[in-house]
């Protein structure tokens, strides 16, 4: 069962000593942190270890919280620079988000699933194939917006961009997304055909 | 200049000004091209509003709280000790050595201002070591030259550090 103190409180009674407080905090944001963490990682194992090290960076830093902003928006900023420091490790490009032509090798989250059985797959999981199929800024931008109830400002924030620029690069991963989504559907009746 | 679906982009997403809005809102009633556009923005919209969230492991939660106990046993010692303990112990050891001079105090007996009359007596059977051969002149020496440098290199650091904490 998770905690019905908010935020500013479990931070307070971690900082006091309480680490099960913390505990609560992690469970209320893990699979947010993770899920932004696998538009980076494309693996789960990869995506376990971003996300993990985002809340032990967290709470080595938590009395340096302001309490300014959202803590959600202060924790998606550590996963956005902890996910940036593991692909630079991994030597991906990440800083061609305009290129179209680029795409990254996905490691399907469904593998030795039947993917030809397209009864079998509801809408929502073309979605996430087409997310997948995103550069990580695109897909962390879409996943902040529409998952993280977080304002154009505080994507930026989150980000360390200028709003505007986030404003004009949520229009653009939504185009990419709207084509991924036309393709792989299409793809997939060429397939039942 | 904003595309078509630049502005309803931002008209779906509230982020246009007031007049804009507006604007935007009788294009989409007398248009019929904004309002097929629109239709089909708000539609993508709302399925992109049910992308689902990646589930992490079971033992996340223990695994991230397990990290930061280990992590938390690793720190050094020094950081680790309560001030309080260490103040205990130097109030203990303040309050033992003020015991034990009060305690001799009360046995000595003044007489007058010859100190040498002072009759501290050890119980019978405790026996000091000589300490003629220990004290001899030169031992004696080489004992104040120690101390004296170990003063002077003492007050050097105190003083450097008082220099540095000046400067900063």
């Amino acid at each position: 069962m998770q905690s019905k103190l908010s935020d500013i409180e479990l931070i307070e009674q971690t900082l006091a000593g309480n680490q099960s407080a913390y505990a609560d905090l992690v469970k209320r944001h893990q699979r947010f942190v993770f899920t932004l963490a696998m538009r980076f990682a494309k693996g789960r194992e990869d995506a376990e270890e971003i996300a993990q090290d985002c809340f032990i960076k967290a709470y080595r830093s938590l009395a340096s919280f302001q309490g300014q902003s959202k803590f959600s928006t202060w924790l998606y900023s550590i996963v956005y620079t902890t996910a940036m420091t593991f692909l630079r490790k991994k030597r991906v490009a990440t800083d061609s988000i305009d290129d179209q032509n680029t795409f990254i090798q996905v490691e399907s989250r469904e593998s030795g699933y039947d993917t030809n059985n397209i009864e079998n797959k509801s809408r929502s999981f073309y979605l996430n194939q087409a997310i997948d199929q995103l550069l990580p800024d695109d897909a962390t931008i879409i996943t902040l917006f529409y998952k993280g109830e977080q304002s154009l400002e505080e994507i930026a924030q989150a980000l360390g961009m200028e709003t505007n620029t986030v404003k004009v690069k949520l229009f653009r991963a939504r185009q990419r997304l709207k084509e991924k989504l036309e393709h792989n559907l299409k793809q997939e009746v060429k397939e039942l055909i | 200049m904003n595309t078509i679906e630049e502005k309803l982009w931002n008209y779906i997403d509230g982020t246009c000004s007031p007049a804009e809005q507006e604007a935007i809102a009788r294009l989409i009633e007398q248009d019929e091209a904004y309002a097929q556009k629109y239709q089909e923005l708000l539609a993508l919209n709302q399925e992109f509003a049910k992308m689902e969230l990646d589930e992490p492991p079971m033992a996340f939660t223990y695994n991230v709280m397990e990290t930061i106990r280990t992590e938390n046993a690793m720190q050094p010692l020094k950081a680790n000790i309560d001030k309080r303990i260490i103040l205990g112990i130097a109030i203990f050891f303040a309050v033992t050595i003020l015991a034990l001079l009060t305690f001799t105090f009360a046995n000595i007996h003044i007489s007058g201002i010859n100190i040498s009359a002072a009759d501290i007596k050890l119980p019978a059977g405790v026996k000091l070591p000589s300490t003629n051969s220990l004290f001899s002149g030169p031992v004696l020496k080489w004992f104040l030259i120690f101390d004296v440098v170990l003063a002077l290199f003492l007050t050097d650091a105190y003083l450097r550090r008082k220099k540095t904490a000046r400067q900063l």
